[in-house]
């Protein structure tokens, strides 16, 4: 039996205010806008590579914090990201939806997103079409579910900021990644 | 009990880190089996034959690559490799979701070090690796495992908890 100071129980998760890192999103995304000379599509590019970035690391942080094994098939991903990937980081709960005939794909439907409170897209006649302005989430799920050996596409294909009903990612899972053997010596 | 050393590998079947707590020349890593005539007391560079510190690591890594694939296809993909003894030492093995590969080797008399190596995976490995943005989020050769907090985090749980633990 292991006794002393690192036996502590992690039921914490430590509270940070939620506007704090709403208005964090908001400037980093007009920064992005303002860098990139309003090319949406650069911007949206950049924060998927922002939130690749960030997945990867965030990936160890829910698998410490969850205490999760391997999942073992495309569906028990899709829950473990909605019910307890997005509560714990973000503390909504997506709903999943539209799965294809052949489990590869997915929605996740936004009720709420916190990234995108107090947001109105400027009325520029392009930002309404063109930006996805929570386009860093596709690509901390590409991150994180790469490091868990699953290659997977992550887009928006609606979004309550540019007037539809709902805000809307598809998931789509291209293949599970091989483990990587040492190279052959002697 | 008596922790011999300590190897993270990540998923590119890469050593990043490897710790020894007793000097190589009396590490049980490697040893063959030998007549019981054979004194060990002594110990010095004849006790085992002399493999570099990368050897010893690619060996480690080949013995749990193969018995963590053999587990699963005997006991089926939920199945996992937790542990094996010899006569001379006992190899701990904790695998994370994300393929980062924890192992310890031990004295005999020890028993389970799952509960172990997955608190070194949750309170020292990401607390002070994964969640450091100056260390990168891949790491070959090792760079950015050995910081200094990340290392004195380890040998603090090692020294004050397990060692100390039956």
């Amino acid at each position: 039996m292991v006794s002393g100071p690192y036996m502590f129980l992690r039921t914490r998760v430590d509270k940070v205010n939620a506007e704090l890192v709403t208005l964090t999103y908001g400037t980093i995304v007009a920064q992005l806008c303002t860098d990139y000379d309003y090319d949406y599509t650069q911007v949206n590019q950049q924060l998927d590579k922002m939130g690749y970035n960030i997945g990867m690391r965030l990936i160890e942080d829910f698998l410490a914090k969850s205490n999760t094994g391997r999942c073992g098939n495309f569906r028990d991903t899709a829950e473990m990201i909605s019910k307890v990937g997005f509560k714990i980081f973000l503390n909504i709960t997506p709903t999943v939806t539209n799965w294809t005939a052949d489990n590869k794909q997915f929605s996740l439907l936004f009720d709420e997103n916190p990234l995108a409170d107090f947001v109105e897209l400027p009325d520029d006649g392009r930002a309404q079409d063109e930006l996805w302005f929570s386009n860093i989430l596709c690509g901390v799920l590409r991150g994180a579910l790469e490091m868990v050996q699953m290659s997977i596409e992550a887009r928006f294909v609606s979004d309550m900021l540019r007037g539809n009903d709902v805000t809307e990612m598809r998931v789509t899972l291209i293949r599970y990644i091989e483990d990587e053997m040492p190279p052959d010596d002697e | 009990m008596v922790v011999y050393s300590f190897y993270i590998f990540d998923r590119h079947a890469e050593c990043i880190y490897k710790r020894q707590w007793l000097p190589p020349a009396i590490s049980t890593t490697g040893k063959t089996s030998r007549p019981s005539s054979q004194t060990y007391v002594n110990g010095g560079p004849h006790s085992r034959s002399v493999l570099s510190a990368e050897d010893d690591a690619k060996l480690i890594f080949g013995t749990v690559f193969s018995l963590r694939n053999m587990v699963r296809k005997l006991g089926g993909e939920d199945d996992s490799f937790l542990s094996y003894r010899t006569s001379q030492y006992r190899l701990h093995y904790y695998e994370t979701p994300t393929n980062t590969k924890f192992v310890m080797l031990t004295d005999t008399k020890s028993g389970s070090m799952r509960l172990a190596l997955q608190q070194i995976y949750v309170n020292c490995y990401v607390e002070y690796v994964v969640k450091n943005p100056l260390s990168p989020v891949e790491h070959p050769g090792g760079i950015g495992v050995n910081n200094e907090l990340f290392e004195a985090s380890l040998e603090q749980f090692v020294v004050g908890s397990i060692l100390h633990a039956e």
